[in-house]
């Protein structure tokens, strides 16, 4: 349970672009064709590897309706990640993104990393927004941009351990402040310790008696 | 400012008008002057003002003091003074602290004030200028703002002044502030104010906007809150710390309760793990101030809250399992085994452990391994039996002991187990107390509660455990020197046969109660305990005297038991015993008490209102022992019994004989289903073999493909091989055949031995015309013979002519004869010349002499010719038997090509019957692959649509098999 650091995601974007589903997907590792509407925010987490260090990710999921947009709102700010995902058999989805991305901008920190993601690209028979498109809208905005498909997995993992890549990039450069937990990341309980990790410590206790 | 004073100091003796004049004067003043400090004075005096004249201030000022806190945002001062002043208007002080001391009460205090009357109506009033506050959501957000000026005076009173208003009006508050951006998110940053008074009162803010708003719990949860409130705890010294450690915990509690998610993210975040110093309680009997022990009760709630039996069962089993690993189990169990600790802490522990173990193997092993720091050890359980089966201990501790009991036993087949072992004869240790021994102690003890709780206890020894029912009919119990040793379930329908006579502290229907729901629970889905129930001669009269009797009120609980026991022996009744067969109880139920009757008696369970309340959640509380009389786990039995014994009472024997042979085929389709599932499972097998099979039989039809292949390419060299050597034979043609051994590997041989037919017949048209030359030699020589000594003049190209040879010697012979006569006469003429005379003789026999030398000259010639006719004819003959062996050795060429073509087709034949072979194999293996996908697809398995759509076109046959494996599914489903 020991990681190095932890960072809180939220995913946002329209109803029923497959924000629930790509979380289980990640968290759970399956599909579910059949998913409720998500009511207000559900949570998950997974540990990843990066860079030899275990990180931990504290998933927000929220619901994509409208109603529910002015509680989701409060989630910006702490997030040190946020998946923005449409979904590209609909083209309203890919529409919406710029009021998205105004409000993510607008109650986030500046340094939250956001990955745009085109989801359902298993559905390549009934696409309406062009991969192009995505990638030119991410260009534009600065976004890192990827399509995955939740059903069949594909890009999923990537999705979330890339931005995960992204943010622990920005932390080797000094630009995030890790020690206001405000802005969605926590150094682990091990890392902050002079030995970097606790099995490692431990093992060397051991020795060290073996020494003795 | 002196007149303001002065109507200060005189407002205890002024009359109220006055009061009310100089309200309104001072918000004109409000509302009017321009200058700052007049209406900060003004607003200070309205302040001042407002815990008397509540209401007065209120209806008047109100709007101008919200003006003043929009308009007058630069001057912390009089925001200061407006927002006390709409805090005294809303909610009084005495109020306020009364709430506080409610909230902060523990629970089991239990203290019932009164409120007074005219308290009641201060708060009417508050909740009046609430609503008016409220009514614009544009204030709220006007005070989330003012929230964010760091100056004390403006924040504190802004804190105490939402709380406030939270508490009045909650729900609708909440939504404001839920939609206000940032909302939580401001508020949840009081918690990180330097200023503790300030993090103190946005606990209690926090708390009262948390209360049952699970959005908002999430976000505040999202904003860190479980981290910031652990480590305040910390901070504050975790059980010894303050109310401040109360209060984060209540909020803790709040965040918790009924929110799946946050328990989720509780979990996640290792924050179980940091709850485990909290139980670290010293064995110190000094430290247990009051403020501890509520400290340590939330402390406990909180646990609870994550492990309670509501949550969804995986979730409480990883808290579970989380507070094992991490050690919290154990130190709750030091707490338990500790001395000195308040009794009700050491009851909600109890509580606690129950909850923590309940329905976790790992965990309830663990606890049944617990000892109690005696001496001798004794086993922690039986140290908490001593506690239920004893009178003096306080009543809420009896129960949490047998609800921690209960949940140990909770799907526990092994503590079942275990526990039914220490009364057996074969395992009885008499020199120590044992769980077994409490508990009999207890069911037949003079105290009715004793009686009760050791009875349900006993039950769940025996909950959906067969094997325990049976093991328990075993216990004998020794009753008084010289009698006869009585069964343990005889034992309890004596006492319960005592009827009112028994003689019971406390109630009578309590110990009875707990009796009947023991037998209930005993021999329901036990047809051997009912045939040990129904051996003793008295006891169906004795329920069925019960059932028929017409009691009191509160009788009638008892009645329904016993109803309840009589359905069960009748409805698990394996008609063992003549006398008290399924009929006959039918019979009997019809005759002493009516199946109207019966079936009303019966539902005298369900009917009390006890019952409903038992079956709300496994934990066993009661208002008082009076209430102790169902078990939560026995309501589940009722309902699922009620129902069935109700028809079983209903059934005629023809119902019942049909209703035994559908339970009959019942139990046919059962083994019917065994038998699919057996053959599901050998299917399984098989499948499994066939894919191995199919996996070598597609490599081995690939390898043969292969050597297939290969064969086809000798197959094409051998023609193209062939037919070189045709064109070749076709060129040497006529020459020879000498060249055949380049065709002695392979070819097309009925041309060749037509070509050497040919050959032959060439050969034999040269023998002819070779005989013919023989034949005018013949004539030659029959002419040279005739001649005598014409030399023999033959075809030097003359050949085989052995006979000729032979004639010609034979010529020869004669001509030799010829000679020797000649010489024969030579001799004689030369005789007679020598006899005669000499002279003519001589020149006669010297033209003798030349005549001879001329003919031996001409015959010495022909022999010569003779003899190189007989070379030739040699040279001859050995020429045409080197051809006749060449056509030999051809021939035989031939015919070993014929062979091997033949072999070469038999071959090709083969493995082109094997290929066939093979592709109907593959096209089996298709097929079966096709079915063994239904197969799967029907079992769940996600298989590519695409390849279902391919089979759906080529399975029609497959229909059958497929059909029939649904069915076999369904039957499993079944």
């Amino acid at each position: 349970m020991a990681y190095a650091y932890l960072f809180k995601y939220i995913i946002i974007g329209d109803t029923g672009v497959g924000k629930s589903c790509l979380l289980l997907q990640f968290t759970d590792k399956r599909f579910q064709p059949v998913h409720d509407l998500t009511i207000g925010v559900e949570f998950g987490a997974r540990m990843i590897t990066i860079d030899g260090k275990q990180i931990k990710l504290q998933i927000w999921d929220t619901a994509g309706q409208e109603s529910f947009r002015s509680i989701t709102r409060s989630y910006y700010r702490g997030a040190a990640g946020a998946l923005l995902v449409y979904d590209i058999t609909r083209r309203d989805t890919f529409n919406h993104l710029t009021t998205w991305l105004e409000d993510a901008r607008q109650h986030s920190n500046s340094n939250m990393v956001i990955m745009l993601i085109g989801n359902k690209s298993d559905l390549e028979s009934r696409r309406e927004v062009k991969k192009e498109e995505g990638e030119a809208f991410a260009r534009e905005h600065g976004l890192i941009f990827m399509e995955t498909s939740a059903k069949t997995a594909s890009n999923v993992e990537e999705a979330f351990i890339n931005t995960a890549k992204e943010i622990y990039e920005k932390i080797q450069e000094g630009v995030f402040d890790i020690n206001n937990e405000a802005n969605g990341i926590k150094i682990g309980p091990q890392h902050s310790a002079t030995n970097s990790s606790l099995p490692g410590s431990q093992g060397g206790q051991q020795a060290g008696g073996g020494c003795c | 400012m002196n007149f303001f004073r002065g109507v200060m100091g005189g407002q205890p003796a002024g009359p109220q008008h006055s009061g009310v004049e100089t309200i309104q004067k001072l918000c004109d003043r409000v509302a009017s002057s321009t200058l700052l400090e007049d209406r900060r004075d003004a607003v200070r005096a309205l302040k001042s003002l407002s815990k008397k004249y509540r209401m007065e201030v209120g209806s008047q000022a109100l709007e101008h003091l919200i003006r003043i806190l929009q308009t007058d945002r630069a001057d912390s001062e009089i925001l200061g003074y407006a927002l006390d002043t709409i805090y005294n208007i809303i909610c009084s002080d005495e109020e306020e602290e009364q709430d506080e001391s409610e909230d902060a009460a523990p629970p089991l205090s239990g203290k019932n004030r009164n409120v007074p009357e005219e308290m009641q109506k201060q708060d009417d009033v508050g909740a009046q200028f609430t609503e008016r506050f409220v009514q614009d959501p544009e204030n709220i957000t006007l005070l989330l703002t003012l929230l964010e000026e760091f100056d004390f005076h403006v924040r504190w009173p802004g804190v105490k002044l939402l709380t406030a208003l939270l508490k009045n009006q909650c729900p609708q508050l909440q939504g404001i502030i839920l939609v206000s951006p940032m909302g939580v998110s401001r508020l949840m940053d009081l918690l990180a104010d330097s200023r503790e008074v300030i993090r103190n009162d946005g606990l209690l803010l926090l708390q009262q906007l948390t209360k049952g708003n699970a959005a908002i719990q999430k976000i505040v949860a999202f904003e860190n809150a479980f981290e910031r409130l652990l480590d305040i705890i910390t901070e504050e010294g975790t059980s010894d710390g303050g109310i401040v450690v109360e209060d984060c915990l209540l909020l803790l509690l709040n965040l918790l309760k009924n929110n799946s998610s946050n328990q989720n993210f509780f979990k996640e975040g290792s924050y179980v793990q940091r709850m485990k110093p909290w139980f670290e309680v010293g064995d110190d009997n000094a430290g247990w101030s009051a403020q501890k022990v509520t400290n340590l009760h939330y402390m406990l709630q909180l646990v609870r809250v994550l492990v309670s039996p509501v949550n969804s069962p995986g979730a409480t089993a990883s808290c579970q399992k989380a507070m094992f690993q991490c050690g919290l189990l154990q130190q709750l169990c030091t707490i338990l085994m500790a001395t000195g600790v308040p009794a009700d802490i050491l009851t909600e522990t109890i509580n606690t452990v129950s909850e923590v173990i309940r329905g976790s193997q790992i965990n309830q092993d663990y606890f049944a391994s617990v000892n109690a720091p005696s001496n001798p050890p004794r086993p922690a359980i039986v140290v908490l039996l001593m506690s239920m089966v004893n009178e003096r201990q306080p009543f809420v501790l009896r129960c949490a002991v047998l609800y921690c009991f209960q949940c140990f036993l909770y799907k526990n087949q092994k503590g079942q187990g275990e526990i039914v072992a220490t009364l057996l004869p074969s395992t009885i240790d008499a020199n120590s107390i044992s769980a077994g021994q409490l508990l009999c102690g207890g069911l037949f003890s003079a105290d009715s509660l004793s009686n009760w709780c050791a009875a349900v206890a006993l039950a769940h020894a025996l909950q959906d455990n067969l094997t325990q029912k049976e093991q328990l009919l075993r216990v004998q119990l020794a009753t008084s020197l010289g009698k006869p040793p009585v069964s343990l379930l005889q034992q309890c329908t004596n006492i319960l046969s005592q009827g009112d006579k028994i003689n019971r502290r406390g109630s009578k229907v309590q110990t009875r109660v707990g009796l009947l729901m023991l037998l209930c629970t005993w021999i329901n889905n036990c047809p051997i305990a009912v045939t040990h129930f129904l051996h003793n001669q008295e006891n169906v009269p004795f329920l069925t005297a019960q059932i028929s009797e017409n009691l009191g009120e509160d009788e009638r609980l008892v009645q329904g038991l016993c109803a309840l026991l009589l359905g069960i022996c009748i409805y698990y009744n394996d008609n063992s015993l003549e006398n008290y067969t399924k009929d006959k109880l039918k019979q009997l139920i019809e005759k002493r008490i009516g199946k109207e009757n019966f079936v009303e008696k019966l539902g005298f369970i369900t009917k009390h209102e006890l019952y409903s309340r038992a079956g709300q959640k496994p934990q066993p509380v009661f208002p008082t022992p009076e209430h102790m009389l169902f078990d939560h786990e026995f309501t589940k039995l009722v309902k699922d019994l009620e129902g069935v014994i109700t028809k079983a009472i209903h059934k005629s024997n023809e119902e019942e004989k049909k209703e035994e042979e559908v339970k009959k085929t019942l139990e046919q389709h059962d083994s019917i289903v065994t038998q699919y599932k057996e053959l599901i499972r050998e299917q399984d097998t098989q499948i499994n073999e066939l894919k191995a099979q199919v996996a070598s039989m597609s490599s081995q039809s690939e390898q043969m493909q292969v050597t297939m292949t290969q064969q086809i390419t000798q197959i094409q060299q051998h023609k193209d091989q062939y037919n070189i050597l045709k064109l070749k034979l076709g060129k040497t043609g006529d020459q020879s055949a000498s060249q055949g051994e380049g065709a002695h590997i392979n070819g097309l041989q009925s041309e060749e031995l037509s070509q050497l037919r040919e050959e032959l017949e060439d050969l034999r048209r040269q023998h002819a015309q070779l005989q013919t030359q023989l034949a005018e030699k013949d004539t030659l020589i029959g002419s040279l013979k005739s001649e005598a000594a014409s030399p023999a003049e033959g075809a030097p190209d003359n050949t085989e002519l052995m006979k000729e040879l032979d004639t010609l010697r034979a010529q020869l012979h004669s001509q030799a004869a010829d000679l020797t006569q000649l010489q024969t006469e030579r001799q004689e003429l030369l005789r007679k010349a020598e006899t005669a005379e000499s002279g003519p003789a001589s020149v006669d026999s010297g033209v003798d002499k030349a005549k001879v030398a001329e003919l031996e000259k001409r015959l010495a010639a022909q022999s010569a010719e003779t003899q190189k006719l007989q070379g030739e004819m040699k040279n001859l003959t050995g020429g045409r038997a080197g051809l006749e062996s060449e056509l030999a050795s051809a021939t035989s060429t031939a015919a070993i090509l014929q062979a091997e073509k033949g072999k070469l087709q038999q071959e090709v034949q083969e493995s082109k019957k094997e290929q066939d072979d093979l592709l109907m194999l593959l096209a089996d293996q298709d097929q079966k692959i096709l079915s063994l996908k239904h197969k799967l697809k029907d079992l769940g398995e996600p298989i590519d649509d695409e390849d279902d759509l391919d089979s759906k076109d080529q399975s029609e046959d497959d229909d059958d098999e497929d059909d029939e494996e649904d069915d076999d599914d369904e039957e499993d489903d079944e």
